[in-house]
């Protein structure tokens, strides 16, 4: 074991596309890192901002939330209102003593499990670089 | 003898104290049934002693204690405690009481960055000594009173209803159960919502688009005619029987004087997600820490971090 710091990240991802999208990853073998733990919500639109929030104040050191690609969405525009709300969660983080780059937004559709294994490669490596979130032991 | 109630008022401007003479005429069954035995606003009763012989502060025994206001220094602090040792059943009356109240804005800065700014770096006054002498010394920030004390009930609002009072002290009286609601401002407002907004966010004050003289029912939500409304993330009660909020009746959007829905909500996240899922900008809110926390800032507001 090497003692590189191990983040937590809370994915949330829809129903439709990205928990799809994960999945595919999974069946496909394809190898990413572990530190994420998923929660499937049925659209990324039904993400309230205090759902994010208050995975942070748990101590997530990250939170990922995947969405199906614009115009793709089940439910024809929840992820669009995702987009809006995710802009009020990059805003508020500073507020709560967090960095913007702790939070993402990232659209994956139901095909692109490497994509997803991609974007959590990416996001781990970004989240391991700010190290432990202040609220982590409190 | 009737029940004996303790009032005592912290940092706090005594609005909730008028509200309870604005009870009228319910309150004289009241007032046959309680004796007052301690109240500063209304009584000379010393705190420590009549002619000051005593060392502690020390307020009489009582079965129901009120207390508005936040504590803001150690002196509050103290007849906090007191209060609740000699007091049966504490109820927290007001906003600033249950959850900072305005004095808590002040939450956003340091003690001393206050005092400094007070007594030496206003521009209208001439620079002085921070006074220190026989005064209560200031606490690290403005506290709820459940922050300090156990708390048995909370009767928000700024200020809180008169029905709102009657209906606790009554329920006391009687021995029966009394909780204050724990809807939203929004559960009764009967304004129109289409969970859109029809333009971008307007001044606080402009004035919404309503038809004179027809009823209330037939108006657009104010958040989404572009009015900022803290409704969503507030306590209702305010429009006591009647229902229709206050504010909302009198054509103005909701302040969010009744405080957050509950002790642990974060009035700021739920106003944000409110604002932007209903399509207006959140960048647009200026200083949006301090306007969704502005009843609430005990436990939720702090000095931002120095960078």
């Amino acid at each position: 074991m090497n003692d590189t710091f191990e983040p937590l990240i809370i994915a949330l991802c829809c129903n439709w596309c990205s928990f799809a999208g994960a999945d595919l990853a999974g069946v496909s073998r394809i190898q990413y890192p572990p530190s994420i733990r998923i929660i499937r919500v049925m659209c990324s639109g039904m993400v309230h901002p205090n759902l994010v929030i208050e995975a942070f104040t748990q101590g997530a050191d990250g939170v990922l939330m995947c969405g199906c690609h614009p115009g793709d969405c089940h439910y024809q525009e929840g992820n669009l209102k995702a987009e809006k709300r995710a802009e009020a969660i990059r805003m508020m983080l500073p507020d709560f003593g967090l960095e913007e780059e702790r939070f993402r937004l990232e659209w994956v559709s139901a095909a692109e499990g490497a994509r997803f294994a991609q974007v959590v490669r990416e996001f781990t490596e970004q989240v391991q670089k700010l190290g432990a979130s202040p609220y982590r032991n409190s | 003898m009737g029940v004996r109630v303790n009032e005592e008022w912290f940092s706090i401007c005594g609005g909730c104290e008028v509200t309870i003479l604005d009870i009228g005429e319910p309150l004289l069954d009241i007032l046959a049934k309680i004796d007052i035995v301690h109240m500063p606003v209304l009584m000379d009763h010393k705190l420590f002693g009549q002619t000051g012989e005593k060392t502690e502060m020390e307020v009489p025994e009582a079965d129901v204690g009120l207390i508005s206001g936040g504590i803001r220094n150690e002196e509050n602090r103290t007849l906090a405690k007191e209060m609740r040792k000699k007091c049966k059943f504490l109820i927290a009356l007001g906003s600033c009481a249950c959850s900072g109240g305005v004095p808590a804005l002040a939450n956003l800065s340091t003690t001393q960055e206050l005092l400094e700014k007070v007594y030496r770096g206003s521009k209208t006054t001439d620079a002085n000594g921070i006074p220190n002498q026989q005064i209560p010394a200031l606490t690290d920030r403005v506290y709820a009173l459940s922050e300090v004390v156990p708390v048995d009930m909370k009767l928000p609002g700024c200020p809180t209803t008169p029905e709102m009072v009657v209906g606790a002290l009554t329920a006391l009286l009687e021995g029966k159960p009394f909780s204050p609601p724990s809807k939203s401002v929004c559960d009764e407002c009967p304004t129109i919502r289409e969970k859109k907004a029809t333009g971008t966010l307007k001044r606080r004050l402009d004035a919404p688009e309503f038809t004179p003289g027809r009823p209330l029912s037939e108006m657009r939500c104010l958040m989404e005619q572009g009015i900022l409304c803290d409704g969503p993330a507030t306590r209702s009660g305010c429009g006591g029987s009647a229902g229709t909020p206050r504010c909302i009746r009198a054509y103005m959007p909701c302040e969010g004087c009744f405080g957050p829905l509950s002790d642990t909500a974060n009035p700021m996240v739920d106003m944000m997600g409110a604002l932007s899922s209903i399509g207006l900008d959140p960048k647009q809110i200026p200083d949006r820490s301090a306007t969704f926390n502005r009843f609430a800032g005990a436990g939720r507001l702090r000095p931002a971090p120095r960078r």
